[in-house]
């Protein structure tokens, strides 16, 4: 089946063809959705910074030129939303929930293996968290689904090579985070 | 090897940005390499478990938020048009001169001109798209769609008339948006929602349960407005098996006399 393309559809949406922002809108929410919440673990909050993500390509529509993809331009986006969020409120999550996940840790010391992985789901939940913002980022663009690297790179404004080292040592350092979560 | 090539290396083989010979190529690297085979061992672990960490669904309410904020600017805009056009029929007024007139004549015969033998050049390279804008358009129908939905659930009445309106826009609504429309229809507490929802329902009253939704609607109406616009309809429609209900909406004790006399006109014409 062919579709309008992310591009085609914008440059409407840029021309005054408002409705077309419906279809990307419905292309692209989960996506974005599923962005925010690895960002900041709440889905309420999620929800708000993606209604804010396309009033923001509505505002700004003048400035898309169709030049590169429409997703990495919508995902830059997404990221100066999600930064002036938390510019405003200064409520990134601190390190002291570390203690926290290690009460957790104690408690299902003993339980069947199907906790076990659960709760490790939830330590490297808890690991991302704690990770540095710019480089939970970096894991989450690139885990996305259907985004290649190219348009990472796109989305950081850096080579592609950068992009892909600055994957591999947050991995080495989300590792590092839940290896220690996981010992306490 | 450098550090950071491998570090790039490595990415490219666990995000599946390798192919064939580079696959088995970095293969062989880790087995020959002991360093890098520890390294790679630590990290897949972590990168595949990152497939496991789990998003939940959006609720409706985010779609809900969307569209409405969406439909605001398209009638924020829709305003602006309006404005501005009325300044060009002010513009246009005050260019009565024949002279001008002329001229503008000549400008628009040949933009015209220039168009159309711009679009003979370009008919051949035109077929791929038509299937597009086809597709394009089914994608827009579902959108608008949704837009209607999320406008007729919310609480001020304005919005939900503007939810019907929008149904109308539609060329083929969906079972969903009928079956909304009839709980409108049914339910709205507002007049002049359900006189709209008659009108917007109207438009399908080639499907057959539409019209049964219509005819059995005509017994749950308290309002002599809306008993009047679905009487009016049914007689346009000449449809027969709305005498019934008519006939029973007679038989209510409450009934105003209006209606009562708009509701036996209306039997006689079908009848």
């Amino acid at each position: 089946m062919q579709e309008l393309t992310n591009n085609a559809l914008m440059l409407k949406v840029k021309s005054g063809d408002l409705d077309k922002l419906g279809l990307l809108y419905e292309r692209h929410k989960k996506r974005l959705f599923g962005f925010f919440y690895n960002m900041n673990s709440d889905a309420a909050l999620s929800e708000d910074l993606v209604q804010n993500v396309f009033m923001r390509i509505l505002k700004y529509k003048h400035t898309y030129t169709g030049e590169g993809s429409f997703t990495a331009w919508m995902f830059r986006t997404a990221r100066n939303v999600n930064y002036d969020y938390y510019r405003k409120n200064k409520s990134e999550k601190n390190i002291s929930e570390v203690s926290e996940v290690a009460y957790k840790l104690e408690d299902s010391a003993t339980i069947e293996q199907e906790i076990q992985d659960k709760q490790n789901i939830r330590v490297l939940n808890r690991a991302m968290q704690l990770l540095a913002p710019e480089k939970r980022e970096v894991l989450v663009l690139s885990k996305l689904k259907e985004m290649q690297f190219s348009e990472v790179a796109q989305i950081l404004g850096c080579t592609e090579g950068a992009a892909k080292v600055k994957a591999y040592r947050a991995l080495k350092e989300l590792r590092s985070i839940y290896l220690q979560l996981e010992r306490r | 090897m450098k550090q950071e090539n491998f570090e790039i290396w490595m990415i490219d083989y666990l995000s599946d940005e390798l192919e064939g010979k580079d696959i088995l190529n970095f293969e062989k690297h880790l087995e020959e390499n002991k360093d890098h085979r520890k390294q790679f061992e630590a990290l897949k672990e972590t990168w595949s478990q990152l497939n496991d960490l789990t998003i939940p669904e959006a609720s409706t309410t985010m779609d809900e938020k969307f569209y409405v904020m969406l439909h605001d600017k398209m009638e924020a805009q829709n305003h602006k048009k309006e404005s501005g056009f009325a300044w060009l029929k002010s513009v246009a007024e005050s260019f009565k001169k024949p002279q001008l007139a002329f001229a503008m004549l000549i400008l628009g015969v040949g933009i015209g001109t220039g168009y159309l033998l711009n679009g003979d050049s370009k008919n051949d390279s035109t077929g791929g798209t038509v299937n597009a804008v086809v597709d394009s358009d089914t994608e827009t129908e579902e959108v608008r769609g949704q837009l209607v939905l999320t406008l007729l659930e919310q609480s001020s009445a304005n919005k939900r008339l503007q939810g019907v309106n929008e149904a109308a826009k539609l060329n083929d609504a969906n079972e969903r948006v009928i079956k909304a429309l009839f709980a409108t229809l049914n339910n709205d507490p507002n007049v002049n929602v359900r006189l709209v929802a008659v009108e917007s329902l109207a438009k399908y009253v080639d499907t057959p349960e539409v019209r049964m939704g219509l005819v059995k609607s005509i017994e749950f109406q308290n309002s002599p407005l809306v008993q009047i616009a679905l009487a009016d309809l049914m007689v346009a429609l000449q449809e027969k098996t709305s005498i019934e209900s008519m006939k029973q909406l007679l038989e209510q004790p409450d009934i105003d006399n209006t209606v009562k006399q708009k509701l036996e006109e209306s039997i006689n014409h079908i009848i």
